[in-house]
């Protein structure tokens, strides 16, 4: 943390170090500057140089996170896709070319559809399923809860890659195989996003849902009025995630979708891959079109996990 | 639709009525919360156990049998499990495993907390900042793994010359078995630096600003609203990443199965990436199978202690 | 306030409800298009395959046309996968019984299947159509569980004009390693970032230069691993003491994504160790190259690969099965359109059938993919396949890594292909 937004440093009577208790009767000024702070004027110039480094530092992290999406893009619009001579920003004579070989060789719009379809569809069943588990467990004093939260988080503990052939007869025996229920049906709940959910539920004081029962409230009401809105930063959170893995998950597509007509993008761009040569504009072409939507949805929860404390009444 | 009648017509949270008797009362009470504990967990609790618990159940069943996927089962009871506890590779891919978790947590938890710490302040532009950390999560480990090849290539890769020029010594980063968990460790960390701000940020944005404000009037140093509103404020979501980041951390797979597969000479393969292997190129799956309890029962304790801790440290409202 | 949370609430539960509801309705209209039999009595065959991915998949629909026209009444449906996963996804469907009714598999991963009792036994098909040493790498014990459908050797690839530059010979057909060795010395020129030479150091180049040593893999019975011997002493040294010195090291990026390709294709690289699936990709160089058949060393052997079709033992329809296989091996619409479009070799008898692929430049030398095929030496192959392969590649690894001798390596490979056997 910079030194210099001590108050300490700027106000006679106040070393650093004080504990909190000690300082009740603090001048008013401090409170003037902290509050100053936000707004960017009359801040004390030490201040200003400890932002001028912050910017830097945050800067040049954020170029160093971004260059490998700035490659994709500069290789996916790069004539001929050479990985060879390392990663470069330079582009010359940008094409489109690797897009439209993309679109060509794959139905795009299609699979791109599937995946969304069933990212969209994933997602929201787990803000359901989760916020209602998690509501449960944060809220609800019933026997075995323990036991059965227990049960709940085991269920992260096993990989995938050894459930993914039991999972597969098991929908064979359904007669559920190649269908989008089948795609769907493994991330409809996630003990990841229940247990996600309730520690932001544990965070939220008691004092408010008591003040709710004691109006006649039910626990639907509780959850759904007053313990929900609170979470949205949370909830934002999960949505990001619970998209980002449906997006994303190859495997158990991969052994259960046999129709073209139901291929995601994984699948989509793991055909891109040859067995002995890959055409790798193309394949950036794809990454760039496969990020691109995580990415929005991504602004779009930021702007939620912000917009959430204008509602939860601290402020 | 359904859920607004429950609303209505369900005074569920109504006190007791004073006539009746106080036992009874409590064990109403308790029935009805086992009803609502039922119609909150029941709309997870299915899916999970038709297509998770189920499942794992098979695959405990699994273990006990000799099978390569494409002949019937063999019954060969506990034997798999008594291989795999006198195989030196089991003893080195939970090492590998515990490495990499050892390596990466403390990486990718100092470098998302001080990420979410930096991007809940004021900043011009931090929402693009917020993204651009977050950009990395979102790429494919097929991109981020060839980056980092190049980044890390041990003749000409950037981080190489850097090193060089400071007069440090230059690994071989992943063609040398003693380096190549460090690289799969880099890549990750830097990966997955925006996840762990994402979780961290939205615990931040539930601290109520009048804590701050209070501890500013008391007239706390930055380092100490740090330390006295922040740390304990964010221990829940904190719980959330270690507890999450151990359970993933075991089952890391993806970044070693792109990076190094393994090698160099099996230096960096880990449990899963050998579970992978058994299943789906060496037809082992019931030994592949009886791997993955034996990493349950690994995770499940390690857990069972965070969760027991957790009473130490983690601050509930 | 509250009122209005609560139905923006029940709005979401019922969106997700409704997505439910949707994903339940579609399934319906996904699996009646996959349904095997339809009403008017035609019988649709199922075919997974990796090789048409990335490239030939139009080429494999032109031959499925072709077949269905000849044959009324039966409907091929074609499901390609990319090669890293297709035998994840082929296991899979095995264990869970809904493997299709053909299905493709290279010459290395038959035996399991065949041992296993997963293929069905083939006694429609007419050997004659095939060349013989193919027809039998996909009999097991006397049973023929599947017919090949396209073969790929390995070959020397050299950059013409790199030769000239340095003034040095070009390659012939009767070159040995020692040719090699001098060229590859000669034309390696660190300064300029070029290389003299390119061979993998992995299983598959390791048998081939073990019987271009005339040593054997396994012992006669297959009971044993037999390549710990002078020969393979002699092959692996040949393989390991390349890197480093004529060949780009791990550390110099060998063994990423494309990194041969991309050297030879800067003309970074003189001479190449590769198959002859990448004629394509070379079509246009700024520079001349050309192939000739690998140099051995007491005597030749070059590799070739081989992918076959096979009818799964669960198959409704194994006659009409057969029949589609029989058509996509061995019809003239489908040796014409693999030597069209350069989609490796088809299996036939008949060399006159070749002679097209022969005129089409470059390579000048297509003869030599020809050649190769008077020295032949297939992978062994055992039940473990997977691992054996993996094993050995990764003692070779050690060796060239400077981890371990190459003696020691070969011995410690010795012993865990034997534990395997």
């Amino acid at each position: 943390m910079p030194e210099t937004t001590t108050p300490g440093t700027t106000t006679p009577g106040t070393t650093p170090g004080t504990t909190a208790g000690t300082a009740a009767g603090q001048p008013p000024t401090v409170r003037r500057r902290w509050s100053a702070r936000g707004g960017g004027d009359g801040a004390p110039p030490r201040a200003d140089v400890g932002r001028v480094l912050l910017y830097l530092g945050v800067g040049l992290g954020g170029l160093i996170m971004l260059f490998p999406f700035l490659w994709t893009v500069v290789t996916s619009i790069t004539p001929g896709g050479n990985l060879s001579g390392g990663p470069s920003l330079i582009v010359e004579d940008p094409t489109m070319d690797a897009y439209r070989t993309l679109f060509d060789t794959l139905p795009m719009w299609r699979i791109v559809l599937n995946s969304f379809g069933i990212a969209v569809a994933s997602t929201l069943c787990q803000l359901v399923t989760g916020s209602m588990a998690a509501y449960g467990f944060a809220r609800l004093q019933f026997r075995g809860k323990n036991v059965i939260f227990a049960l709940y988080l085991a269920t992260l503990m096993v990989p995938l890659q050894v459930l993914v052939v039991p999972l597969f007869i098991q929908m064979t025996r359904l007669n559920l195989n190649d269908t989008y229920f089948a795609l769907l049906a493994p991330s409809v709940a996630s003990a990841f996003g229940i247990f996600l959910l309730k520690q932001a539920m544990e965070s939220v004081p008691r004092e408010l849902d008591e003040a709710a029962t004691i109006d006649g409230a039910s626990h639907l009401r509780i959850y759904a009025t007053v313990i929900l809105p609170l979470v949205r930063p949370a909830l934002a959170t999960l949505t990001v995630f619970a998209f980002m893995s449906s997006w994303n998950s190859f495997l158990w597509p991969l052994v259960v979708v046999r129709s073209p007509e139901l291929m995601t993008l994984p699948l989509g761009l793991s055909t891109l891959h040859g067995q002995f040569t890959t055409e790798w504009n193309v394949v950036m072409a794809g990454s760039v079109v496969s990020i691109l939507p995580i990415a929005i949805v991504y602004m779009f929860a930021q702007r939620h996990i912000i917009a959430g404390m204008a509602h939860t009444g601290f402020k | 639709m359904a859920s607004d009648q429950i609303v209505r017509d369900r005074p569920a949270a109504t006190p007791p009525r004073p006539q009746d008797g106080r036992r009874s009362a409590r064990r109403r009470s308790r029935l009805r919360t086992a009803g609502w504990a039922m119609f909150f967990l029941l709309p997870s609790g299915v899916p999970l156990l038709l297509f998770t618990f189920v499942p794992m159940v098979s695959s405990a069943w699994v273990s006990l049998h000799e099978w390569n996927l494409i002949s019937e089962m063999q019954w060969v009871g506990f034997a798999n499990y008594a291989h795999l506890l006198t195989d030196p590779t089991t003893r080195e891919v939970f090492g590998h495993t515990v490495l990499y978790i050892v390596g990466y947590f403390p990486l990718v938890y100092a470098g998302g907390l001080a990420l979410a710490v930096v991007l809940n302040r004021r900043l011009a532009g931090r929402t693009f900042f917020r993204a651009a950390y977050f950009l990395p999560v979102v790429t494919s480990w097929v991109v981020v793994a060839l980056v980092w090849q190049w980044l890390l290539n041990p003749s000409n890769g950037l981080v190489n010359q850097i090193l060089g020029f400071l007069n440090l010594p230059q690994p071989g980063w992943w063609t040398d078995p003693s380096w190549a968990m460090a690289s799969v460790i880099l890549a990750s960390a830097w990966k997955d630096l925006g996840f762990v701000m994402v979780i961290l940020l939205a615990g931040l944005q539930t601290i109520p600003q009048e804590l701050y404000e209070a501890a500013r009037i008391d007239g706390a140093s930055a380092w100490q609203q740090f330390r006295r509103v922040t740390l304990p404020l964010l221990s829940p979501s904190t719980f959330f990443v270690v507890v999450i980041s151990l359970i993933n951390g075991f089952q890391v797979f993806d970044q070693v199965y792109v990076m190094t597969g393994g090698g160099p000479a099996g230096s960096s393969q880990v449990v899963v990436g050998q579970i992978y292997e058994l299943t789906f190129r060496y037809g082992r799956a019931g030994e592949a199978s009886a791997l993955s309890w034996l990493l349950f029962a690994v995770i499940l304790a390690v857990t069972a202690v965070q969760i027991r801790g957790q009473r130490k440290w983690v601050h509930y409202a | 306030m509250v009122r209005r949370r609560s139905i923006r609430f029940t709005a979401l539960a019922g969106t997700a409800v409704l997505a439910l509801g949707l994903a339940a309705c579609s399934q319906g209209s996904a699996s009646s298009s996959s349904d095997s039999d339809s009403a008017e009595g035609t019988t649709t065959i199922r075919y997974m395959n990796f090789s048409a991915n990335d490239g030939h998949e139009e080429d494999l629909d032109a031959i499925v046309e072709a077949f269905e026209e000849a044959n009324e009444g039966i409907e091929v449906e074609v499901e390609t996968v990319p090669y890293d996963d297709y035998f994840t996804k082929l296991q899979t469907a095995v264990a869970g019984g809904t493997v299709a009714d053909t299905f493709e598999l290279n010459y290395e991963n038959f035996v399991t299947y065949a041992e296993n009792g997963s293929l069905a036994a083939l006694d429609e098909i007419n050997g004659d159509a095939y060349q013989d040493s193919l027809l039998e790498a996909f009999n097991r014990d006397g049973t023929q569980y599947g017919v090949p459908t396209s073969f790929s050797n390995v070959v020397l690839f050299y950059n013409k004009t790199l030769f000239d530059e340095a003034g040095v010979d070009l390659p012939t057909g009767e070159w040995t390693w020692a040719d090699e060795k001098a060229a590859a010395e000669a034309l390696t020129d660190a300064d300029a970032g070029v290389w003299g030479d390119y061979q993998p150091i992995s299983f598959h180049e390791f048998y081939k230069t073990l019987a271009q040593s005339g040593g054997e893999f396994l012992n006669e019975d297959g009971t044993a691993a037999a390549f710990n011997s002078e020969a393979g002493v002699e092959a692996a040294t040949w393989l390991v003491e390349k890197s480093g010195t004529t060949m780009p090291t791990e550390a110099d990026g060998a063994g990423t994504p494309d990194f041969d390709s991309n050297l030879f294709a800067e003309g970074k690289l003189a001479m190449w160790h590769t198959g002859i699936w990448m004629f394509g990709g070379l079509a246009d160089t700024s520079f001349e190259w050309d192939i000739v058949v690998e140099p051995g060393n007491t005597q030749n052997a070059s590799a070739m690969f081989a992918n076959g079709a096979v009818v799964s033992a669960d198959s409704e329809h194994p006659e009409a099965a057969q029949q589609w296989i029989d058509f996509l091996a061995a019809s003239d619409t489908t040796a014409d359109i693999r030597l069209e479009t350069s989609w490796e070799l088809p299996p036939v008898a008949d060399e006159s059938k070749l002679t097209g692929y022969l005129e089409v430049t470059p390579p000048e030398n297509r003869q030599a993919v020809l050649d190769s095929l008077d020295a032949v030496v297939l992978p062994p192959v055992i039940e473990r396949q997977q691992e054996m392969q993996d094993a050995v590649s990764e003692e070779l690894g050690n060796a060239a890594a400077g981890r371990k001798s190459v003696e020691d390596a070969l011995a410690d490979a010795e012993q865990r292909v034997n534990d395997l056997l």
